[in-house]
């Protein structure tokens, strides 16, 4: 254990060591992202305007605002593209350096990543989670969230976090059937929007779509932390959220050996 | 001078085609990408609708137009001048920008006939069926004096579009690495799909007069649709006007910056 980690712990090391170097076009992305969550807060705001019911989804208006900023904090973390690493690996030919060291590539990718949820996590997400808190209790009027919401909110984000590094490293094993997947990542990224609930809450979606949403891993990404967040859950609730993301991150673990293996098998590398 | 430049044009444009041609699959996958982007903006639309019956005062239709109008001019500078976000990331600061210099033809002409951008084409897909559906369903006026001013209008909004990317590119001239700074300025353009009234005083500031993307998207819009906007856009033509001037002035302003760029352009490298 001790040996793996003195192998695995520099490349989150390097990873957080390299965010720290491009500092100012990182700090410039994230504002451009939170764009995206004004709009949503202001579209959010007019549609609650425009109807009387109090809440829509189960959520109140109070509510979408946390659900919103929270969004962006947990997909910021958790959200961390190897994909992206993969392609670039598998184009540049590195991947063939990767295969003949004695390390798992994965392992390498996930650490890697690691230390980039850190950086995330520090850099903006803090920040804006705090701010959000403040805004909570001195504009809205609700109560700080719990200490015992949040530590069950950072657990689940954890497992979100596996889930997606997991799921990703599947996805960027088509870098090794074609070289252009900056198409697929597009619709890859548009789809994960709808499926995790960071564009609208998938309790707004029609019953029979939810049924579905509860047999794909993609509900786990974001919105069970988001919605444990929120507290919506009930003791019984909560167990099983947590077992389920648990669940997702073994199934995706070994789909994740399955296919590589596969892989592998099969790679050509041109060149050195 | 004008026939030369329409002929390496279409000499440059052919190329496009071969290249189209020999990757279908990268071509296809980019297209959907798009597509698909902007679809789920509007599954976004539709299911917030299953919970209120307009957006104050707006109904799913009047949006699905204004959010569908908005992809027209975005697509067509897309697919035109993609090009120039390059040098906005990588051609100054890695020096090849210097290719550009030594050709006797005009720079900017050269940079942007260098590259069609085909992804465009999902953007323009969708906001051509969006635009259709509303036709179909009567949300939006329809006679030859409105289909002139729509083909206007969308043409000034190209070029406000490229005016606002070359301004933010040209500035790599003086910071190199101007893209993160474009990046900013061009994502602005998202909050114009919506009509501008939901946001606060300063955005809808900001998006109408500095950055004017209100004027790109919602305003025209809602000319279009003979509703709502400030000041009557919704049956002010003069809208469309105001439209044409913020074109012409950024376009200059622009391509003055642009030219003063290459001026203080020095290569990189040894």
């Amino acid at each position: 254990m001790r040996k793996k980690l003195k192998i695995y712990l520099p490349f989150a090391a390097n990873e957080l060591k390299r965010q720290m170097a491009y500092k100012g076009a990182f700090y410039l992305f994230m504002f451009i992202s939170l764009f995206s969550s004004f709009i949503m807060y202001f579209l959010w705001m007019a549609i609650y305007g425009s109807t009387d019911n109090s809440s829509l989804g189960g959520l109140t208006k109070d509510e979408m605002v946390v659900y919103v900023f929270m969004v962006y904090v947990t997909s910021s973390i958790v959200a961390i593209s190897i994909s992206d690493w993969v392609s670039d690996d598998v184009v540049k030919g590195n991947v063939a350096m990767n295969l003949i060291k004695p390390i798992d590539y994965r392992m390498s990718l996930i650490i890697r990543a690691m230390g980039d949820m850190v950086y995330r996590f520090l850099m903006p997400g803090v920040f804006i989670w705090i701010g959000l808190e403040i805004y909570k209790y001195k504009c809205l009027g609700m109560p700080v969230t719990g200490i015992e919401n949040i530590l069950l909110y950072l657990i689940s984000c954890f497992m979100s976090f596996l889930i997606f590094v997991m799921f990703d490293f599947c996805f960027g094993m088509i870098a090794f059937f074609t070289t252009y997947i900056f198409g697929l990542m597009m619709v890859k990224e548009a789809l994960l929007k709808f499926l995790t609930g960071e564009l609208i809450p998938l309790s707004f979606f029609p019953g029979v779509i939810q049924k579905v949403f509860d047999f794909l891993p993609f509900s786990s990404m974001v919105y069970t932390p988001v919605m444990i967040y929120l507290g919506k859950y009930d003791h019984k609730e909560l167990a099983f959220v947590l077992g389920r993301q648990a669940a997702w991150v073994i199934l995706l673990y070994l789909l994740g050996s399955l296919i590589w293996r596969k892989v592998t098998r099969r790679l050509v590398v041109l060149g050195g | 001078m004008i026939k030369r430049y329409l002929r390496l044009y279409k000499v440059l444009i052919s190329q496009f085609f071969k290249v189209i041609m020999q990757s279908k699959v990268d071509f296809l996958m980019g297209l959907f990408g798009f597509f698909f982007t902007q679809i789920m903006g509007i599954a976004f639309l539709y299911l917030v609708f299953q919970q209120i019956p307009t957006l104050q005062g707006w109904t799913l239709d009047q949006l699905i137009f204004i959010y569908g109008f908005a992809q027209i001019p975005r697509g067509i500078d897309h697919l035109f001048t993609d090009n120039i976000w390059m040098v906005a990331w990588r051609m100054v600061i890695n020096g090849d920008f210097d290719r550009y210099m030594l050709r006797p033809m005009n720079v900017l002409f050269q940079i942007i006939g260098e590259k069609l951008q085909p992804d465009a084409l999902g953007e323009l897909l969708v906001g051509s069926i969006l635009i259709v559906r509303s036709m179909m369903k009567g949300v939006v006026i329809i006679d030859a004096v409105h289909i002139f001013f729509f083909i206007l209008s969308v043409l000034a909004g190209a070029l406000i579009y490229t005016s606002i990317k070359l301004f933010f590119a040209s500035l790599a001239f003086w910071v190199k690495c101007s893209g993160p700074f474009l990046q900013t300025a061009y994502e602005m353009a998202d909050f114009a799909k919506y009509p501008t009234e939901i946001y606060a005083k300063l955005i809808r500031f900001i998006i109408t007069w500095i950055v004017p993307f209100a004027f790109v998207a919602y305003l025209p819009a809602s000319y279009f649709l003979g509703v709502g906007g400030f000041f009557g856009s919704g049956s002010n033509l003069g809208v469309i006007g105001i439209e044409w001037i913020i074109a012409v002035v950024f376009c200059g302003v622009a391509y003055l910056v642009f030219q003063k760029g290459i001026r203080i352009y020095e290569s990189a490298g040894n």
